[in-house]
């Protein structure tokens, strides 16, 4: 990373041309401070972030609460494979134009779009999980007499934990796809606008820093869910 | 109940997983309260379907199952597996409470004394109670999961080879800590074990499963027997008893000749 800033800047220093194609780390820095300085990167931070967590939040909530229940159904699971399946292969990007004409271009079609952009892989993962607990903690519960409400209550949640924590690192990053998706197609605010505003006016330095607030937002998003992993997982790191 | 009448009476049960021959065929047995009646046999002979069929995991093709439980309670079968069913995310204490979990009517605080009572039956202290099961040696997490399925209270316990994994020490202590507790709870157990010695050390009966029957049975009587019901509960005096190693020569001879043909 320090290797690739240092051939950047050394590449673009003192070429105008050069820095007008690539930018050079220099003008992202200051593009940086003038849009914190302004209010606009943090604004628009604020903007994507409760977009995507929200969405976020909306898609693996819902997505673990199907995906673990279809435990109680394989029925069920197999007639609704399909669609979860149709849902998981439809690239965001077509959807998005319907989803902006159908809630309009403020926050609520960006939700919508990081919910859709989460909600498959939640299913997914949480289902793997429920349909992957061990057989013997089963039999346990079989022979104890446990009710299917006790099996799913007291086994397959808990030993499904771990899927859907591996669901929610996975949508962190897709919610936050979903969310730039729809301020990148229409919007007013949000690091999508910001971004394809300044790619319009050929602002290399300010896209930079959007992506690189992007980056950031991505990394402590994912250190919370870290946390609450291992606050979750004790019982393995112990 | 009394002490004649059978807890368990199977008649002509028959079991196939699909095949033409019979996993189960006919298979007779009869278990009293107090008794520890082990099953040897070789491998693939049927002996771990015959338990999975007593504890309901599987169902019978025909022939009837007879649990008289004294209680009258749903659950009066115990189940230890060779590997443990402990829940890696709970603690000891989590796993142990298992049954008051699932029987919300239990008392708390009679299942957490009862739950104290078998710590100090299987000699384990109070630290291990809020350990994860990963924390525990092979010996503690087989004497947790015993504790676990004892805390139902169940009047038959079902063990499927739960010591074969154990070092040789860990074994012999742990027989002699369960058959001491059987006893003194007047449980019934039906162990399934290739160890000829461990049938003879623990058991009241043994019996050759093979051709899906329970092919010939062994009356086990050890000088430190107390009763003739009643398990060895010195499991490693009997090991040393004359009568001991008749009863493993008799076995031995009868399952060599089986194994055979």
């Amino acid at each position: 990373m320090i290797a690739f800033v240092i051939v950047w800047y050394f590449y673009t220093f003192g070429d105008k041309q050069r820095q007008f194609i690539f930018s050079s780390p220099d003008k992202v820095l200051e593009a940086l401070e003038r849009t914190i300085k302004s209010g606009e990167l943090l604004l628009n931070c604020q903007v994507t972030i409760t977009e995507a967590v929200a969405g976020f939040l909306l898609g693996t909530t819902i997505g673990a609460i199907v995906g673990l229940s279809l435990w109680y159904s394989r029925l069920i699971a197999q007639l609704s494979k399909p669609y979860i399946t149709a849902l998981a292969t439809v690239p965001i990007f077509a959807l998005a134009p319907v989803i902006i004409s159908w809630f309009g271009i403020d926050i609520y079609s960006k939700i919508a779009l990081a919910f859709l952009s989460t909600v498959s892989v939640a299913i997914v993962q949480s289902y793997q999980g429920a349909m992957s607990v061990e057989k013997r903690f089963l039999r346990l519960m079989q022979v104890a007499g446990a009710t299917r409400w006790q099996t799913f209550k007291l086994v397959v949640v808990p030993s499904s934990i771990i899927w859907v924590l591996n669901a929610m690192k996975l949508n962190i990053g897709l919610a936050l796809m979903g969310a730039f998706i729809g301020e990148f197609i229409s919007s007013e605010h949000g690091l999508g606008n910001m971004i394809v505003k300044a790619s319009g006016l050929y602002d290399q330095a300010t896209v930079f820093a959007g992506v690189i607030a992007l980056i950031v937002i991505a990394l402590l998003l994912t250190f919370v869910i870290e946390q609450i992993e291992t606050r979750l997982m004790r019982w393995k790191t112990s | 109940m009394n002490a004649s009448t059978p807890l368990l009476t199977i008649d002509s049960l028959c079991f196939d997983f699909g095949q033409t021959e019979k996993t189960v065929d006919s298979l007779e047995l009869s278990v009293k309260k107090g008794e520890i009646v082990c099953i040897l046999g070789a491998s693939g002979c049927g002996k771990t379907t015959v338990l999975n069929l007593i504890a309901g995991l599987l169902k019978p093709k025909s022939g009837t199952i007879n649990l008289q439980s004294e209680s009258g309670k749903k659950n009066s079968i115990g189940y230890i597996f060779q590997s443990d069913p402990l829940f890696p995310w709970r603690t000891v204490e989590g796993n142990l409470m298992l049954a008051f979990d699932l029987n919300k009517s239990l008392d708390r605080n009679k299942a957490k004394e009862m739950m104290q009572q078998y710590l100090s039956a299987f000699h384990l202290n109070q630290q291990v109670l809020s350990k994860y099961p990963a924390q525990l040696s092979g010996g503690m997490r087989q004497r947790v999961s015993i504790i676990q399925s004892l805390m139902f209270d169940p009047d038959l316990l079902l063990l499927d080879e739960p010591f074969s994994a154990l070092d040789y020490y860990t074994k012999l202590s742990l027989e002699e800590e369960f058959c001491q507790l059987v006893r003194a709870k007047n449980k019934s157990a039906i162990l399934v074990t290739h160890d000829i010695e461990e049938a003879v050390a623990m058991g009241t009966r043994a019996f050759i499963m093979s051709g899906g029957k329970l092919a010939k049975e062994f009356l086990i009587r050890l000088e430190s027997s107390t009763t003739q019901t009643s398990s060895n509960a010195n499991v490693s005096v009997a090991r040393g008893s004359e009568e001991f190693a008749k009863h493993y020569r008799e076995i031995w001879s009868e399952l060599k000749s089986i194994i055979s043909g």
